[in-house]
């Protein structure tokens, strides 16, 4: 093999830039729609905003094989143990995406029964505003998870888990 | 058998139960007290009134009425296309009527639905469990004094953290 041969067929770059370029775009969601903007979240999923080009097409709606848990809809008091539940059965690495409006703050529905903000009770990446926010929103909104997915540092990863 | 001729055998038959007789938007409401509604809605059914179109309740704490509660059924007649409303009323301290679960099914989850908002219980009933609340829910949301915000019981969850994943996410 000669010098030519490795410059053009070997790559370098760090073990974590590589797993980070892995996970951000293979981000698998599993849609937690609960009203309207569930319906609006099937619209990001067809042909016009076809959310395949950042390869998270893969609509998973088993926690256990999903990274990403898209809350889309306000949550009452009797769906949050579920939605706790299936947050905690999702693996690691994970990350949340609170949209609309209801998810985020509860919205109009400041009474008794709905949570305000699901964030008061599990961790939120990205929060999506608007009542429902249209398919351009939801696309954002997995840019910029992108963006943050890149970021992400193994040393974090390896620190926590000797504790 | 006519509306009419229902209503003056119920008047006739069962004057203890009825308390008054009101007609509103061209329909006739019929207020009686909460014991005598199996007696009152058996006498509906045989004389045609066969669809229990919705079962509800009113809480009238700040309405005034015969008492603070009133359950209220909505009956249609297939037959002669004719609608009675029945309003049975209810004490406060002590909201108990009986279930008219035996003479329609469809009873069963609306009088179901109204025991887990408004308090109000249904004797006979074979399942008179919370329907819409989850079942350690306590109190009831529909009626009048219960606070639009509730009883902190939005905020009674407990906080999951990130995990493995303790960095901070704020680049």
């Amino acid at each position: 093999m000669n010098h030519d041969d490795i410059k053009s067929n070997v790559l370098t770059t760090t073990i974590e830039r590589a797993i980070n370029w892995g996970r951000k775009n293979s981000l698998w969601p599993m849609p937690f729609g609960t009203a309207c903007c569930g319906i609006e979240f099937m619209a990001v999923l067809a042909a016009r905003t076809d959310i395949s080009r950042f390869g998270a097409e893969a609509i998973r709606f088993s926690p256990r094989q999903s990274d990403l848990l898209i809350v889309a809809g306000r949550i009452s008091i009797k769906m949050m143990p579920v939605l706790i539940r299936i947050y905690e059965q999702m693996p690691e690495p994970k990350w949340v995406i609170s949209m609309g409006a209801c998810a985020s703050t509860g919205g109009v529905f400041d009474t008794y029964s709905v949570i305000q903000g699901i964030d008061n009770f599990i961790p939120v990446d990205v929060y999506i505003p608007g009542c429902p926010p249209r398919p351009e929103g939801v696309v954002e909104s997995l840019m910029k998870l992108q963006n943050l997915v890149d970021k992400e540092k193994l040393s974090d990863y390896a620190l926590s888990s000797s504790k | 058998m006519s509306l009419e001729k229902t209503l003056s055998q119920i008047k006739g038959s069962f004057s203890d139960y009825v308390l008054g007789l009101t007609e509103y938007a061209g329909e006739q409401i019929i207020h009686i007290k909460g014991q005598g509604v199996i007696d009152v809605l058996k006498t509906f059914k045989d004389a045609g009134f066969n669809f229990l179109a919705d079962l509800t309740a009113i809480d009238n704490l700040t309405l005034g009425g015969f008492e603070r509660f009133a359950v209220v059924y909505h009956l249609l007649s297939h037959g002669s296309a004719e609608r009675v409303t029945i309003k049975a009323y209810v004490p406060e301290d002590n909201p108990v009527l009986p279930s008219i679960e035996s003479l329609w099914k469809t009873a069963d989850w609306q009088e179901r639905e109204v025991f887990d908002l408004f308090g109000i219980e249904f004797e006979g009933h074979p399942n008179l469990t919370r329907i819409m609340n989850p079942d350690d829910y306590e109190g009831h949301p529909l009626r009048k004094d219960y606070p639009r915000l509730g009883r902190k019981e939005r905020y009674d969850f407990p906080v999951i953290d990130r995990g493995i994943q303790k960095q901070k996410r704020t680049e």
